[in-house]
């Protein structure tokens, strides 16, 4: 049917011998791979205009600063970045640093608004796919919370930090065993980042359609409480990409290109299996 | 989890020769299920590996030049991306589809006969008198008045603000005023109903659209910037939607729009003009001051 399918007996008549010559493991369906790597350039969008959003009306404000006349506490944050981080202190706009680096710019509301909607539509539609991608392929059970995570999660934790350490001594540093596709650290994050997903758009609707959803935004705890979790799933996603590349990185080709072509070379983590040929 | 007497169920759910599954049974619908081998012979495996890299670093292409296409000049030229503001023609497609998208949603949502949460007086928060521009000269007061176009009647019509609230009931209500910036406060309103003044005047059979204009609006040196909105007219018919005279109790301030203004907590803030001078029934959409500015025409919330 597909041009895969039809290689496969191309390649099975032509020499059947090396038709079982390399045993992987299947890891991502392709619906769960496009919409991983879509949500990159989304995310990256929303958090750059929903920024220049929460420049037009801080969530966390102060009384006018006597001199500068300024509210918003994410610019004083900035202008400290400013003064602490050599290289910046000669900076033209010291309060408007953060806006301008991780924001399309302060005064940006109406082009950032629609650039927000048109992520926003195209992440719940990345959502679906997601959700679709790991139904068909029953990949959601792999991040499903078990009893015995908290435990296995610390202790993972534990060998993380251990790494830099068995790496400069020179020591062998063994992660501990586990026979599930994920680590029980790995479950968790990639629980929670699904949720907070889900829960973003929850929230964004609360704030978006406050009179139609005003039961959604009651959830909430009202409209502003509502803004206040939007703002801080924000750092949650950033929070959690940080390590995240960190540590594809650090764990090695094979499982950066799961994420593209579906499979792992690392057969040997379930039981019973010889990967050997 | 895994239990070790299961490890000798006979290989039953094997799929196809070239994929083996682990042959213990899952307990619960919950449980993760084994991993699935697949046994592939090398050079499929890089061709395949080939063909993805490849599909993905296209599609890496394709969304940063999207994504870049789509960020604002001044965004871009501040990032060095471009030199100087050259405007893709067609880059404002896709963002205004979204938009007209994002409202199509909202007029879904909206229904008639929903209402709005109602607050009690001790939840009232201060508003703030938004508009950067230089407040007007209470001296339009005593000459104001109110023109009604585009009605059944084919006639113009002017009421003053003694007209307005001698025959009209006028109605209370304490309700959220939501800002396209984010920031929104609880006021009491007093008025008449808008469903009430267009039971009185009815419009036009054909109308479906309501301009509204307030022509004592003065830019930030004083100089003249008249501000309009259009609104549906599904939206005036709501019973919330208030053509307003009075706030927390007061007559209302030259501030915020004396001696009439609109309060339609079903839209954003700045629908809700204020010091309303001309009412215009219309069949097509009317301008809206805001919308010529890039932001969105139904503003429903």
């Amino acid at each position: 049917m597909t041009c895969s399918t039809h290689l496969v007996e191309v390649i099975a008549t032509r020499m059947p011998e090396e038709q079982t010559g390399v045993r992987v493991v299947r890891r991502h369906h392709l619906l769960v791979r496009f919409s991983h790597w879509l949500n990159v350039p989304i995310l990256l969008g929303l958090i750059l205009s929903g920024l220049s959003i929460y420049w037009a009306s801080p969530v966390y404000q102060h009384k006018p600063d006597p001199l500068t006349g300024n509210v918003d506490r994410l610019a004083d944050f900035s202008s400290w970045i400013c003064v602490h981080v050599p290289g910046l202190h000669h900076h033209d706009n010291p309060p408007d640093w953060v806006y301008n680096h991780i924001s399309l710019g302060p005064g940006m509301l109406a082009v950032a608004l629609r650039l927000h909607w048109l992520c926003a539509y195209l992440f719940m539609l990345n959502g679906f796919v997601f959700v679709l991608g790991s139904a068909m392929s029953g990949g959601w059970r792999s991040l499903l919370p078990r009893r015995t995570d908290l435990r296995d999660a610390l202790k993972m934790f534990f060998c993380y930090l251990g790494v830099p350490l068995a790496k400069l001594t020179h020591r062998s540093w063994l992660p501990p065993r586990f026979t599930t596709k994920y680590n029980a650290l790995q479950r968790a994050a990639y629980f929670v980042v699904v949720i907070a997903g889900f829960v973003s758009v929850l929230t964004g609707w609360a704030i978006h359609k406050p009179m139609q959803l005003y039961w959604l935004t009651w959830i909430f705890g009202g409209y502003d409480n509502a803004r206040i979790w939007h703002f801080w799933l924000m750092w949650l996603f950033i929070l959690f990409v940080v390590p995240h590349v960190i540590l594809v990185l650090a764990d090695g080709w094979d499982t950066l290109r799961s994420m593209i072509v579906g499979w792992s070379a690392r057969a040997g983590r379930s039981e019973g299996f010889n990967n050997e040929p | 989890m895994n239990r070790e007497d299961e490890h000798s169920a006979p290989e039953a759910n094997i799929k196809s020769p070239n994929e083996s599954v682990s042959p213990q049974k899952p307990t619960s619908f919950f449980q993760e299920r084994p991993p699935q081998m697949m046994g592939v012979a090398p050079q499929l495996l890089r061709r395949w590996t080939r063909r993805d890299l490849l599909l993905f670093g296209a599609g890496t292409i394709a969304a940063v030049a999207a994504g870049s296409a789509l960020l604002p000049p001044t965004t871009l030229k501040r990032l060095g991306i471009i030199q100087e503001n050259k405007d893709w023609p067609k880059k404002e497609w896709l963002l205004n589809k979204s938009l007209r998208i994002d409202d199509d949603v909202a007029e879904a949502l909206y229904s008639k006969d929903r209402s709005v949460p109602t607050y009690t007086k001790s939840q009232i928060t201060p508003l703030r008198n938004n508009y950067n521009g230089a407040t007007p000269d209470p001296s339009y007061i005593p000459e104001w008045h109110l023109t009604l176009d585009g009605l059944a009647s084919g006639l113009s019509v002017s009421l003053n603000i003694r007209n307005l609230l001698a025959s009209f009931q006028v109605y209370e209500q304490i309700t959220r005023l939501v800002c396209v910036e984010g920031w929104s406060a609880i006021s009491g309103w007093a008025g008449l109903r808008f469903d009430d003044l267009l039971r009185v005047y009815p419009p036009m059979s054909q109308a479906k659209w309501v301009r509204l204009e307030s022509s004592v609006n003065l830019g930030p040196w004083g100089n003249p910037d008249p501000y309009y909105v259009s609104l549906d007219l599904s939206t005036a018919r709501h019973q919330q939607t208030l053509l307003a005279t009075h706030l927390n109790g007061k007559p209302l301030t030259v501030e915020h729009g004396a001696p009439l203004r609109l309060i339609a907590p079903v839209k954003l803030g700045l629908k809700n003009i204020k010091a309303i001078t001309r009412i215009t029934y219309t069949k097509d959409e009317p301008e809206d001051y805001w919308a010529k500015r890039g932001y969105s025409r139904y503003d429903g919330i």
